[in-house]
């Protein structure tokens, strides 16, 4: 009798051990990630600069982005050119195929990011006479008058980069040159 | 100061109540939204760029137009979030009406609105949020109103989820199949001191054009009556019914059909769709945006 009980009493204490042990692991295990700092955001640099009393993402002289509508190409042979945006210095269109979205169309004032006119500087080849870049896998884009920058993106693998090349020439570039 | 943006797109939740109520108007759209969370695997997805470099540059330009508070981007999420927690206040006043029908607290029908007015106000006043935090966004595009109208019908992923969810969720549910009438019926019949008294339009009314309350309540009838025509349309398009959405909702919610009444109030007051689908909007504009401006 007493050799069950004390059998039982050593079962019961291996039991707690267990349980205690359980719980220590897990409060450690809290108290890590409770007290691990967490690693900066990659972008916490960019926010604490931007997040200062007035900060400019968008410059004054930028164009107003209306002004940009009339350069972009217009829907025909299928295609629905559906206008997205317009802000300050800015306008997108989506290029639309039987319901899908296929591309977008931009035209964007550098005035508000220099460097973005600044990768015009390397540009390897020219789209009707303007000096132009590929970015990433899905974007082309040129430079129009040293501040212009027209872009067209792939938004579906079946609109390839001939068709971004086809479809910035599509723009009204020579008026927007003239702007 | 808002939270950063990432971080705002960052802890949108996976699941939860939202979510699992999003989900259930799946059948409505079916694939056209993901739950998509993350600033950075919002960036990927949109772009469908990989290159590391790439994705840095494309947020932190979108960090840094979301700061510029010119640019309307903050506007819109604010209004995404407070007509998500007025309209919360709503639900617990909608409860409170039933309780009082239904029990001895018969005195708080007094202090509580009728369901189907303040129903009806806090449909309309959403839809209209919807407008004004889309000019927010997206400013006016094109040159006319067609264009304009071009824009809005082209609505697609989390903004399309949105309307159906407050097409089924504070159109339906609480108000039935004929939702758009009757709430266009009492809108129209309504004096803005009704609006006044409505959280949810107190809760956004600096942001909505007309002046004063009267032509706040003429903006919002007009928009009301013209987007009529596509409610309507989506919900027959579509078959909706309110047995079927209700059907749909007990997979995840227990609900007695007695306690049917409740369920308006009850998502009213935990479904936080326009905060939640606003954000994954706001994101994916400015990301848009960025990778058009880099």
């Amino acid at each position: 009798m007493t050799l069950v009980l004390a059998r039982r009493a050593i079962r019961a204490s291996a039991t707690n051990r267990s349980i205690a042990l359980l719980l220590c692991s897990l409060c450690s295990l809290l108290l890590v990630t409770a007290c691990a700092p967490q690693p900066p955001s990659r972008y916490a640099e960019v926010q604490k600069e931007t997040s200062q009393k007035g900060n400019q993402a968008v410059s004054k002289e930028a164009q107003r982005g209306g002004s940009f509508n009339q350069f972009f190409p217009k829907s025909g042979n299928g295609y629905a050119v559906v206008p997205a945006q317009e802000k300050k210095g800015f306008a997108e269109y989506k290029v639309n195929k039987g319901g899908k979205n296929l591309a977008v169309l931009s035209i964007s004032d550098t005035v508000s990011l220099p460097t973005a006119a600044d990768k015009y500087k390397q540009s390897s080849f020219k789209i009707a006479g303007f000096p132009a870049v590929d970015q990433g896998q899905n974007s082309t884009g040129i430079l129009v008058n040293g501040r212009y920058q027209v872009k067209a993106q792939s938004r579906d693998p079946a609109f390839t980069r001939q068709d971004r090349i086809a479809w910035i020439q599509k723009f009204d570039l020579d008026g927007l040159s003239r702007l | 100061m808002s939270k950063p943006i990432y971080e705002l797109v960052d802890e949108l939740p996976t699941g939860g109540l939202t979510v699992m109520g999003l989900k259930s108007l799946d059948f409505l759209i079916p694939g056209q939204w993901q739950n998509l969370v993350g600033f950075d695997n919002t960036i990927r997805t949109v772009t469908g760029e990989t290159d590391e470099g790439l994705i840095q540059q494309i947020g932190e330009r979108a960090v840094a137009l979301f700061n510029d508070k010119s640019q309307g981007y903050q506007r819109a999420l604010w209004l995404y979030e407070t007509v998500d927690s007025a309209s919360g206040l709503l639900g617990t006043a909608a409860l409170m009406n039933r309780i009082g029908q239904d029990t001895f607290l018969g005195f708080l029908k007094n202090i509580t609105p009728k369901p189907e007015k303040a129903q009806s106000i806090d449909l309309s006043v959403k839809l209209v949020t919807e407008l004004v935090a889309f000019c927010q966004i997206n400013g006016i595009p094109g040159d006319s109103i067609g264009d304009f109208l071009a824009a809005l019908n082209d609505y697609g992923g989390e903004s399309l989820m949105r309307m159906a969810a407050l097409v089924c969720f504070d159109g339906i549910i609480p108000l039935g199949p004929a939702f758009a009438e009757r709430a266009l019926n009492t809108i129209s019949g309504m004096s803005p001191s009704d609006l006044e008294s409505n959280p949810t339009f107190n809760g956004v009314k600096d942001l909505i054009p007309g002046g004063d309350s009267a032509g706040q309540l003429s903006f919002i009838t007009q928009s009301f009556a013209q987007t009529q025509g596509w409610m309507n349309n989506f919900v027959s398009s579509k078959n909706i019914t309110r047995e079927g959405l209700m059907g749909n909702l007990r997979n995840f919610i227990e609900f007695t059909d007695d306690k049917a009444d409740y369920l308006g109030a009850l998502l009213d007051m935990n479904v936080k769709y326009y905060r939640h689908t606003g954000i994954q909007t706001l994101a994916r504009r400015l990301i848009e945006r960025a990778v058009a401006e880099i």
